[in-house]
């Protein structure tokens, strides 16, 4: 038995070096006043308080934070119903269907929307078939619609996905024996279906709200030069500006929010658990 | 259960589908393009593909991509199986605290993880490349790879492996033979996430690379900005790649089947072999790509590397230095100046930087570069007086010029009359009339250059309260006329006529009227910035008489010439200015191709700490103003 515990020993010392330490380090930048060097030590919260005490980064975040939102619940309005169609699909339609919907998934991601580009661009495939309808002169490219439009894209297979794994595990008996009991389909999904799903549901917010967030090509390639989430601040920190250490700052921040948002969800997760037992 | 039609989850899904994959097939469709446009179809060619078989840059983002992959993959699989097999033995306040670590990389924004990275290699002093891209990789995929074992880990008995040992079994057999065939599905699934996630990667890649190692990625996010529809047909080629592996890996569960069923009559598990072979076939792809071949050349075996803007070299520039010399070229781009900065800054060694003028001014004060040997350059007289002794290195010290120009308004001539420009110079760009019909750049410098210009002062200034005016013409200017505020993308897009008129560098506009008779270049009369970007050695250069050949070799005529007529910008080379510019040369009758330099209002930037932090700021409040006026 020792033996075998032992395997683990090279991983946590990686893990120690590969995954905390990279943490640390960040969190020892944002505390310190300037520089790289470990030897001018000195302590200081200003990176902490130069983010929470000006409305234009404050704006950022806010921003970042809507449209994180808005790129989640669009996800889960198309991809709930489309997991369930698939979901109650026969078995090879199944199978075909899932197929489909994670190839794009496995196509790199900057590659897929930087094909956005052109069919956003004037002239392109969406402008013409727009103009063909009607409406003229509408920019597409470089909007805040555009940037939500290439979000949606990026991760909506994911919300699918999971959605359709936690359909799938579900015992179909419980349907019929409620619709058995008298219960009408609106009733079977309300109480049986929905409920069953959450799990799946969860798991698909998190897979979509998290990339969303921190996404900093999308924006960049969709949304143009102006258009700034917490992503493209940090990116700007680091590459451009060269402040390091309100840029570790920042990402902390982001961290700590992440963090308290996945505490909430696991809360609901373990209160819908908690409701199945009872 | 009953089937019933579902039209409206039928037509959902359907469009689902249909919105996945319009954008691969329109990418696809376009990398047979034989225009350059992205939108418009003119007829089928291959010259896309060909340019990309023939782009060094685009094949060795390809060969990354998929080696890290596979390497990343192997690795990760391997140690993250065992790894997971240790913990599933190990105490629980172990293994729940590993939990918490493991669920790191997964939880954490991918741009904190990267970060993470980056910092880490950068405080150990690790050289950033392929290594480090690797050992992120591994580090991230470890993670998926044990969150997919452990569950199948936990579904078996836990005296399994007891059992197979009271059998004789020594332990390492135990695991072998009798674990990893029941886990099997696990770390197969578990070994496709890491693949999957490998090749997906952008973010940490991005922040973890160095010297001029490049993913696909990386590769798209840098060229992005102008047309490439080699783009498009590397991309195409990465679909039919993952298309085939897809199917591969649809196959592999059949074999797997197969070969459990083998081993159930007693015959030799293949697991080992096959992790083997996948792993020997990485290492041998790895070698057969690096190696390279030996030959006589004066500078054989040794390495180049340039760090420079993106987009601005002539393709055969670099591959005739490395016919000529037999050294190899290691490109990196920047984005800007200040990137370029923060990278040197850090200590990572370059052998020629090309910067603009007043960053060269910072790198001397700081003491980033070195003095160019007199002895060894034999190109100067080559280059013209108006070039050299310029106030960012007055006697020439420590740089060469690379190309060199003027900011000024490109505009569409039939939306733009040429009376409003001279009436109104910089502050066209407040008149109503074109709103919603101009670009701006997206440089701190050059938009307050403007601003300041507009104003009535110097562009040097170190006045607040000039600043701050201009930083309000700026402001009334984003939020009143709605502007696109853009990079390199301005050059295509005024090619093609898009919008009325932009700020622009003379070079770009020179390529723009080349392409389009309709656009005219103006030079305002408020003055305006006039630059250069030199070739400089730094410091810490390894191979300073590499750098000093290739200085020489692009200032020479032949190839200052086919570097100018190439990208458009103004050659240094006096005889190359004159030809090009001349009668019947590429750029006759184009005004923006020869730069301004008798303007007394006209000025060089001057680096000044202090006033560049607080412009770099302005200007970050200008696009966040513009961000929250759309």
């Amino acid at each position: 038995m020792k033996k075998f515990a032992q395997l683990a020993i090279p991983y946590i010392v990686w893990a120690a070096l590969m995954l905390i330490l990279p943490m640390a380090l960040i969190a020892m930048y944002s505390f310190m006043e300037q520089g790289n060097s470990i030897v001018s030590f000195s302590l200081t919260l200003d990176h902490y308080v130069k983010f929470f005490t000006d409305p234009d980064f404050l704006v950022i975040l806010w921003r970042s934070m809507l449209i994180a939102v808005k790129t989640t619940v669009i996800c889960l309005l198309l991809g709930y119903p489309v997991a369930y169609f698939i979901a109650r699909s026969d078995e090879k339609v199944q199978n075909i269907l899932v197929l489909c919907i994670t190839i794009p998934t496995w196509i790199n991601m900057l590659v897929r929307t930087y094909a956005w580009i052109g069919l956003l661009s004037e002239g392109g495939l969406v402008y013409q078939i727009l103009t063909f309808f009607g409406l003229k002169d509408v920019e597409l490219l470089y909007t805040e619609g555009a940037v939500l439009l290439g979000m949606v894209y990026n991760f909506v297979p994911f919300m699918i996905l999971q959605i359709n794994t936690s359909l799938c595990k579900m015992d179909h008996s419980l349907l019929e024996a409620g619709a058995d009991l008298g219960a009408n389909p609106v009733q079977t999904f309300r109480r049986i279906t929905l409920p069953l799903s959450v799990p799946g549901v969860i798991n698909g917010i998190t897979l979509v709200f998290l990339p969303a967030i921190s996404s900093f090509f999308i924006p960049k390639l969709l949304g143009g030069g102006q258009y700034f989430l917490i992503g493209n601040l940090i990116e700007n920190q680091f590459i451009t500006v060269g402040e390091w250490n309100f840029g570790s700052a920042i990402s902390m921040i982001m961290a700590v929010i992440m963090m308290l948002l996945m505490m909430a969800v696991k809360r609901v997760e373990d209160k819908n658990q908690g409701g199945k037992e009872e | 259960m009953k089937k019933k039609s579902r039209p409206i989850g039928k037509t959902l899904t359907i469009l689902m589908i249909a919105f996945f994959y319009l954008p691969i097939l329109y990418m696809m469709v376009f990398s047979f393009n034989e225009g350059k446009s992205l939108t418009v179809f003119t007829g089928f060619s291959l010259r896309w593909y060909k340019h990309m078989l023939e782009s060094r840059d685009m094949m060795e983002a390809l060969y990354t991509t998929f080696s890290i992959a596979l390497l990343a993959t192997a690795i990760s699989t391997v140690t993250g199986t065992i790894a997971a097999i240790g913990l599933s033995k190990s105490r629980r306040i172990v293994r729940d605290l590993m939990k918490q670590v493991n669920n790191l990389p997964l939880m954490n924004p991918d741009i904190v993880t990267a970060i993470g990275f980056m910092l880490l290699f950068i405080t150990f002093k690790v050289d950033k490349g392929y290594m480090t891209m690797l050992l992120a990789h591994v580090a991230f995929c470890i993670p998926y790879v044990i969150l997919s074992v452990m569950p199948k880990i936990r579904s078996l008995d836990p005296n399994l492996a007891d059992a197979a040992m009271d059998l004789g079994a020594k332990p390492f057999q135990a695991i072998t033979k009798v674990i990893v065939p029941q886990i099997m599905p696990g770390v197969f699934s578990g070994a496709l996430i890491a693949f999957t996630m490998s090749v997906d990667d952008f973010i940490i890649s991005y922040f973890v690379t160095g010297n001029g190692v490049k993913n696909l990625s990386i590769m798209v996010y840098t060229m992005s900005k102008r047309v490439n529809p080699s783009i498009n047909a590397v991309s195409t080629l990465v679909v039919v790649i993952i298309t085939v592996a897809l199917l591969l890996i649809n196959v592999m569960p059949l074999v797997l089947e197969k070969q459990k069923k083998k081993a159930e009559m007693g015959k030799r598990n293949l697991l080992l072999p096959i992790v083997g072979a996948v792993c020997v076939a990485a290492v041998v792809f790895l070698v057969f790509g690096m190696k390279k071949e030996p030959s006589d050349l004066p500078y054989a075996g040794q390495t180049l590397r340039i760090y420079m803007p993106g987009e601005y070299v002539g393709e055969e520039i670099f591959p005739e230095f490395e016919a000529k010399t037999g050294a190899v070229v290691v490109v990196e781009n920047f984005d800007s100046n200040e990137q370029m900065y923060i990278k040197v800054a850090n200590g990572e060694s370059y052998d020629i930087l090309i910067p603009s003028d007043y960053m060269i001014q910072r790198l001397i004060q700081e003491n980033y570069l070195q003095k160019l040997d007199p002895e060894k350059l034999t190109c100067m007289e080559d280059l013209q007086d108006a070039v050299k002794n310029q106030p960012y290195d007055a006697l020439n010290k420590y740089s060469v010029s690379y190309f060199w120009g003027t900011v000024g308004i490109v505009y569409d001539k039939t939306k733009v009359s040429e009376e409003d420009l001279e009436k109104e110079g910089y502050s066209i760009f407040l008149d109503e009339k074109y709103r919603g019909d101009i670009y701006l750049y997206d440089s701190e410098r050059d938009s307050f250059m403007m601003a300041l210009k507009a104003l009535g002062y110097s562009m040097n200034t170190e006045n607040q309260e000039e600043l701050d005016g201009a930083y309000d013409w700026l402001v009334q200017c984003v939020t009143t006329m709605k502007p696109e505020i853009v990079t390199d993308e301005i050059i295509d897009n005024m090619a093609q006529g898009r919008k009325a008129l932009g700020l622009c560098y003379s070079g770009d506009a020179t390529y723009i009227m080349s392409e389009n008779e309709d656009m005219g270049f103006y030079m305002p009369l408020e003055g305006t910035n006039r630059w250069y970007d030199a070739m400089v050695i730094p410091a810490n250069a390894q191979n300073t008489d590499l750098a000093h050949e290739f200085i020489n070799f692009i200032s020479s005529y032949d190839y200052a010439y086919a570097n100018s007529a190439y990208v458009g910008y103004t050659s240094p080379n006096w005889e190359v200015m004159d030809v090009l510019s001349g009668v019947d040369g590429d750029y006759e009758g184009i005004n923006a191709y020869l730069p301004r330099t008798d303007y007394e209002l006209d000025e060089v930037f001057v680096y000044n700490a202090e006033t560049r932090k607080i412009i770099s700021n302005l200007w970050s409040r200008v696009k966040i103003a513009a961000s929250n006026a759309k």
